[in-house]
């Protein structure tokens, strides 16, 4: 069967990209014939082909066109209309662009665009809908696609390849707790909870510091000039780092030092760093919103989405001191990571998930 | 997945209820934080302000005292912009604006409409001051009393004549200097629009040396993907050709893999010939050593006449090497006579016999024993009669005796009783072959027992 693998775009580092060519590979070990398309990739070893030459490189209706919905982008959805190719849609979740108005118009325009296509793809009736957690298939069953056409694969991951870098803590932080998160600098994230946090903590008397990698893109320069206005509000500057260019050498350091990963985000599709701390065996305090829950399973201190920075900051110290609840953690974690993330898990997910497909 | 699943999932994942362990723990640090809080407050903080960061509408929001010419200054939708932004802190939304844009296309005065806005519940709220608004709202407000308004107007306009006359004068000099001005503007214009003109004269130059040159790459273009099929065939003829060395490889590895399989099946079948000769050959051993001759008076008077007649050709302690030892008892005889003697037997059983009696025999085939001696090392060679049953063997057997032996070396041949044959049997052929092999005055010894046959080296 050949399968034809359309994303939006390829880069390293990428949670999507990392999805993508984790899924091809599997795909072909599977004993498909694959080939990627994009409108443009950089820094991938792949042979990455104009997207235009999709319906070219099909040769049967039993083919398979898998699209990996991400942002709003009308060439697939007229594709998905007209092709008599079998269809499936990878859905990792976009945004809503509530979250950046007052930041950035252009975020807001293009979050709309890409949500605003879920209702054609969910009257598509695709063959498949693949969703990276339930929180995602629930934006299509909300809008009338059975249930069966849903299936349940998470994200194919570089969490081994990381596991097996040697760590370089070089630039890294000393701090009492230690506060990682790990995520783009965006509204959704939440990081002034994470900076008030870090503030009651020290208020408290602890020697904290907040660690935090990720990028900020330019476009949303006045929400890190609000972050900036709000670690100096809360007096806690010389205990944040922010460091945009970690490489993984330093994060895998990063989360070896860290005592907990704290992720406070307010909407995530599914969150790829809580896989990494399960898999590295950092415990995880995380604010129990969007796909968080699912992801995290009992393998960390989940909160309800109004935990304030009190109760975040009582759970730091807990962990801190509690070595039992720690060694709880990081083995429940594992064993999450083992039984749902694993690699060859997944790949028994997929190929469920395409026999599915096979059989219509 | 149905539904059901992915509620199970759900339910599964995040309430757990049957984790009791941290909802413990969860209740011990809920009780802490708040004692946090009573401990350690955090003073509050508002949101982080997104308009002060991202929006600058150029209002002024702590200026409060206006005067009434500079918000007259403006006209139409102008004056209704800077009215809001003075008087409500805020841009005009466009039901607003077009409300008042109406008052004023009906005839209302600007006071009215400023009026109308400083006195709104939200004007009332921002409490700007606006000097010399308060009287002429009020009258404008008045002016809109039926028939007393009407009077009223009528007065003020007739009280107000000369100045409206004089501000009629004033007015036509300040439309034609804005006439004048237009004017002006409009030339402006026309000269800036001959510039932008030119400017796409050239554009469109330029524009269409760059379709030429977009024409030109389209043909390069294609060259190229014609290439680019060109280089996909020739891949997949490559591709071909991996595949069939692919299964020539594969074949081949069956191949090797049969051929293994074969030398491993022929070194067993080796190995069980050998292991069946090693035991043929122990049990001829032991045959053999079973028919060997007893140890009786005759063959001990036997030994004594050859020997003595060896040691009286020889000096004392001469070294003697005897091959087909067989017991031993031979050996036994010469070393009794003083001689060192030492003896070589292929028989296993026999070795081992003579060993049990400390006779110097070593196990080893009889030639290859005479060809390990170094040349002309030996005082004397005995040998069994047996060793020389054939010609050519004891041809090859006399020249190595001839290598090992000192110049005048003595050779003594001896007929042992065998299986086939009595002692004294000598073999025919015996004394020809050392003459032969250049054994000088071969001659039988003088023992009572006949069948030994005593022999010198001969110079080279």
């Amino acid at each position: 069967m050949r399968i034809a693998v359309l994303v939006p775009g390829l880069a390293p580092h990428d949670a999507v990209s990392n999805d993508t060519l984790g899924m091809t590979a599997a795909l072909r070990r599977l004993g498909h014939e694959v080939a990627l398309f994009a409108p443009h990739a950089r820094g991938v070893d792949e042979p990455v082909r104009a997207p235009d030459t999709v319906e070219a490189w099909l040769r049967s209706p039993d083919d398979v066109v898998l699209y990996h919905y991400c942002v709003g982008w009308d060439f697939p959805l007229a594709l998905f209309r007209r092709t008599r190719a079998r269809r499936i849609l990878r859905y990792h979740n976009i945004t809503p662009p509530e979250f950046f108005e007052g930041w950035s118009a252009g975020y807001v325009a293009s979050c709309a665009e890409g949500r605003g296509q879920l209702d054609a793809y969910a009257a598509l009736d695709c063959e498949l809908y693949l969703g990276c957690s339930p929180y995602n298939l629930e934006d299509f069953t909300t809008r009338g696609v059975a249930p069966e056409r849903c299936a349940l694969l998470p994200p194919f991951h570089e969490v081994e390849q990381l596991h097996s870098l040697e760590p370089d803590p070089r630039r890294l932080p000393h701090g009492s707790p230690l506060l990682l998160m790990v995520g783009r600098l965006a509204p959704n994230k939440a990081h002034a909870d994470l900076i008030d946090t870090l503030a009651a903590l020290r208020a408290d008397g602890a020697d904290a510091h907040l660690l935090s990698l990720g990028k900020l893109d330019p476009n949303l320069a006045p929400y890190g000039a609000a972050l900036a206005a709000r670690i100096a509000a809360r007096g806690v500057g010389d205990a944040v780092t922010l460091m945009q260019d970690a490489n993984g050498a330093e994060l895998r350091a990063a989360f070896a030092r860290a005592d907990a990963l704290v992720m406070l985000s307010r909407h995530e599709g599914f969150c790829v760093p809580l896989i990494e701390a399960m898999a590295l065996g950092t415990p995880v305090v995380a604010r129990a919103s969007s796909a968080l829950p699912w992801t995290l399973g009992d393998a960390g201190l989940l909160w309800d989405e109004d935990a304030d920075a009190h109760l975040i900051a009582a759970s730091l110290r807990r962990l801190a001191h509690d070595a039992e609840l720690r060694e709880t953690l990081r083995a429940r974690g594992r064993a999450r990571y083992d039984a749902v993330f694993a690699p060859a898990v997944l790949e028994r997910d997929l190929a469920a998930a395409l026999a599915r497909v096979a059989r219509r | 997945m149905h539904r059901a699943t992915l509620d199970q999932i759900r339910i599964l994942v995040s309430s757990n209820p049957n984790d009791d362990y941290l909802a413990r723990i969860k209740a011990e640090i809920r009780a802490e934080a708040d004692a946090a809080r009573e401990r350690a407050p955090l003073p509050r903080l508002d949101p982080p302000p997104r308009a002060a960061v991202t929006v600058d509408d150029g209002i002024d929001r702590e200026r409060l005292d206006y005067s009434l010419g500079e918000l007259c200054g403006h006209d139409y939708i102008a004056f209704i912009d800077h009215a809001f932004r003075a008087l409500l802190k805020r841009a005009p939304d466009d039901t607003g604006s077009a409300l008042q844009i109406r008052l004023l296309a009906a005839g209302a005065p600007k006071a009215e409409v400023l009026g109308n806005l400083r006195w709104s519940p939200e004007g009332r709220r921002v409490g700007a001051r606006v000097r010399g608004l308060l009287p002429r709202y009020a009258l404008a407000k008045l002016a809109r009393v039926p028939v007393a308004g009407y009077l009223l107007q009528w007065g003020l306009a007739l009280a107000g004549l000369p100045l409206l006359l004089r501000h009629q004068r004033a007015s036509d000099t300040l439309h034609a200097a804005r006439f004048n001005a237009v004017a002006d503007e409009r030339r402006e214009h026309a000269r800036r629009l001959d510039e932008l003109q030119a400017r796409q004269d050239a554009f469109n130059a330029v524009h269409g040396e760059m379709r030429n040159e977009l024409t030109r790459l389209a043909q390069r273009l294609d060259t190229l993907e014609q290439r680019a099929k060109a280089l996909e065939h020739h891949a997949g003829a490559l591709q071909q050709r991996s595949d069939a060395t692919t299964h020539e490889l594969a074949d081949l590895r069956h191949y090797v893999h049969t051929a293994n399989h074969w030398v491993a099946s022929l070194q067993r079948s080796l190995d069980e010939l050998e292991t069946a000769e090693a035991a043929e050959s122990a049990r001829a051993d032991e045959l053999l050593a079973a028919l060997a001759e007893p140890d009786t008076d005759a063959r001990a008077a036997r030994h004594a006449a050859w020997s003595a007649a060896l040691a009286a050709a020889l000096p004392p302690a001469a070294r003697v090497l005897d091959l087909g030892s067989g017991d031993g008892r031979w050996l036994a005889a010469l070393r009794a006579h003083g001689l060192d003697a030492h003896g070589v037997e292929v028989n296993r059983v026999l070795v081992e016999r003579a060993r049990a009696q400390a006779r110097p025999v070593a196990l080893g085939e009889p030639l290859a024993a005479l060809e390990r001696c170094a040349e002309a090392s030996l005082d004397a060679l005995t040998l069994a009669a047996t060793l020389a049953d054939d010609a050519l063997g004891t041809a090859n057997l006399l020249h190595a005796a001839r290598r090992a032996l000192k110049p005048d070396g003595v050779l003594l041949l001896r007929a042992e009783a065998t299986p086939c044959a009595a002692a004294g049997t000598e073999p025919p052929h015996w004394r020809a072959l050392l003459a032969a092999a250049g054994f000088a005055a071969p001659s039988e010894t003088a023992a009572p027992h006949a069948g030994a046959v005593l022999a010198r080296r001969g110079a080279d």
